[in-house]
């Protein structure tokens, strides 16, 4: 059974007897892997604090073929993500980009996602409250993107028609991205968004990575989330399996100031 | 299906418990006499009908509000929020806590479906605000990221209440030893160290 040494991700930890955890991790060279880590409840597991929910470290993971449950040998912790849990927003927006990879992320290698995830939970991490919206969307979109998922935005998905950025324009989570006018008004369906031309050129500049963040307001904000999460829904075939999403995408929790440090 | 096989997938459904598990302990039950089959069944048949939430706390217990909600001597000013009601069970084990709790149900997990809406936050809130005398809120949810964020959230909706707000402290166990800490513990262990001679 051969040893692999690879960067990872913890997306999901489960409690496994009184002393083991089952971890399911998004790995670069391995693809999204369950395993075994024997004795990680032990106070004196090598794991330490290392397998916490969005973790990043490298994981030493016997693996056999065909096997479901892989055995983790050890996690090196590199990046524990602490500061997510300083602002549900920005934890929301990190667990439903975990859960994402989860569901729709294929088992083999796939370098480019892991990537996405990892620029994606960084950018969370560096964002302030304010953008943490924008940048959830952003990280959505870019992970969607490279799994395979980009929406056409540029021009019509169906006929390619240039899209002029400074009119409205219809989105179509089914069809992949935006609709000319005349592609729109021939063949209207009930899974297309009308954008306003201030809302299209905001989601152009959310899938352009290179582009800052745009200051999206809570109205326009909750309009994006919306938007990303019903694409999620429409091309993952599995409506009801993104709880995380759809608690960022609700923001359900009252709006809450930045947090002061608690005393110990 | 048997009454053996009912037994086994029954048992199987516990957690922790697989299906050689239950096969163990269904042909263990079989060799046990019988009263002792019996006071288990009715010990669970009691615990299912006569537990209940203590509608102050949230904890379980027998009686409505639980002995601790009842008991004048505890620091009523004094509040420590856990998730579950096992982890008043541990708190109370050590002995030292002498203040009142408050059960959350759980804590802040986006992927199991879980927010803030979930938990009894609400009834937290109403009991600091309601002039029971509550001075210090001790959040002693699991050092866990969604522990943390649980906390985080608490921390927000609680300081309109002007109520103090603290933290348990993360660091080493106590008998434990640096050789085996990992780093993170170490880090959390230095950073929240106190002066000697403190209690």
């Amino acid at each position: 059974m051969p040893l692999v040494a690879t960067p990872a991700v913890v997306l999901r930890t489960y409690r496994y007897s009184e002393t083991s955890k089952v971890v399911r991790l998004a790995t670069r060279e391995c693809g999204v892997q369950s395993a075994i880590a024997k004795g990680a409840l032990r106070p004196r597991s090598p794991f330490g604090a290392g397998l916490e929910l969005l973790s990043e470290g490298v994981a030493q993971l016997y693996l056999r073929d065909g096997r479901e449950l892989q055995t983790l040998a050890g996690f090196d912790v590199a990046n524990l993500r602490r500061e997510l849990a300083l602002d549900l927003g920005r934890f929301a927006g990190a667990t439903a980009l975990a859960e994402i990879v989860l569901r729709m992320a294929p088992a083999a290698s796939h370098p480019a996602a892991y990537d996405a995830l990892v620029a994606g939970l960084d950018s969370l991490v560096a964002t302030g409250i304010a953008a943490a919206d924008a940048a959830g969307i952003r990280a959505l979109w870019r992970l969607l993107a490279v799994l395979g998922f980009e929406p056409s935005l540029r021009g019509c998905v169906r006929d390619d028609t240039p899209v002029d950025a400074d009119h409205p324009v219809t989105f179509s989570a089914a069809e992949g991205g935006v609709l000319c006018e005349r592609c729109a008004a021939e063949r209207p369906e009930a899974a297309q968004t009308r954008l306003a031309a201030r809302d299209y050129r905001d989601l152009l500049v959310l899938n352009d990575p290179t582009a800052p963040l745009p200051a999206l307001d809570a109205k326009h904000a909750a309009a994006h989330r919306r938007l990303v999460a019903r694409f999620v829904r429409h091309h993952s075939g599995e409506a009801d399996r993104f709880p995380a999403l759809e608690l960022w995408e609700r923001h359900s929790w009252a709006p809450l100031s930045p947090p002061q440090p608690v005393a110990s | 299906m048997s009454a053996i096989d009912d037994l086994v997938t029954e048992l199987a459904r516990l957690p922790g418990i697989g299906s050689k598990t239950a096969q163990r302990l269904a042909f263990h039950l079989l060799k046990e006499p019988a009263e002792a089959a019996e006071r288990l069944a009715q010990a669970i048949r009691r615990v299912r009908s006569q537990v209940m939430a203590c509608g102050t706390c949230g904890n379980l217990a027998d009686e409505d509000p639980c002995a601790i909600c009842r008991d004048p001597r505890r620091d009523a000013t004094l509040l420590c929020v856990v998730e579950e009601a096992k982890d008043v069970a541990a708190i109370e084990r050590a002995g030292r806590y002498r203040g009142r709790y408050h059960v959350l149900g759980g804590r802040v997990s986006p992927l199991d479906g879980v927010g803030p809406e979930a938990l009894r936050v609400g009834p937290l809130v109403e009991r600091v605000r309601n002039g029971s005398g509550v001075r210090e809120v001790i959040v002693a949810t699991n050092p866990s990221m969604e522990g943390e964020v649980t906390a985080t959230y608490l921390q927000q909706v609680l300081r309109p209440t002007g109520v103090r707000v603290t933290r348990i402290a993360r660091g080493l166990p106590v008998g434990g030893d640096l050789e085996y800490a990992d780093g993170v513990t170490i880090a959390q262990a230095l950073a929240a160290r106190r002066e000697m001679g403190e209690e």
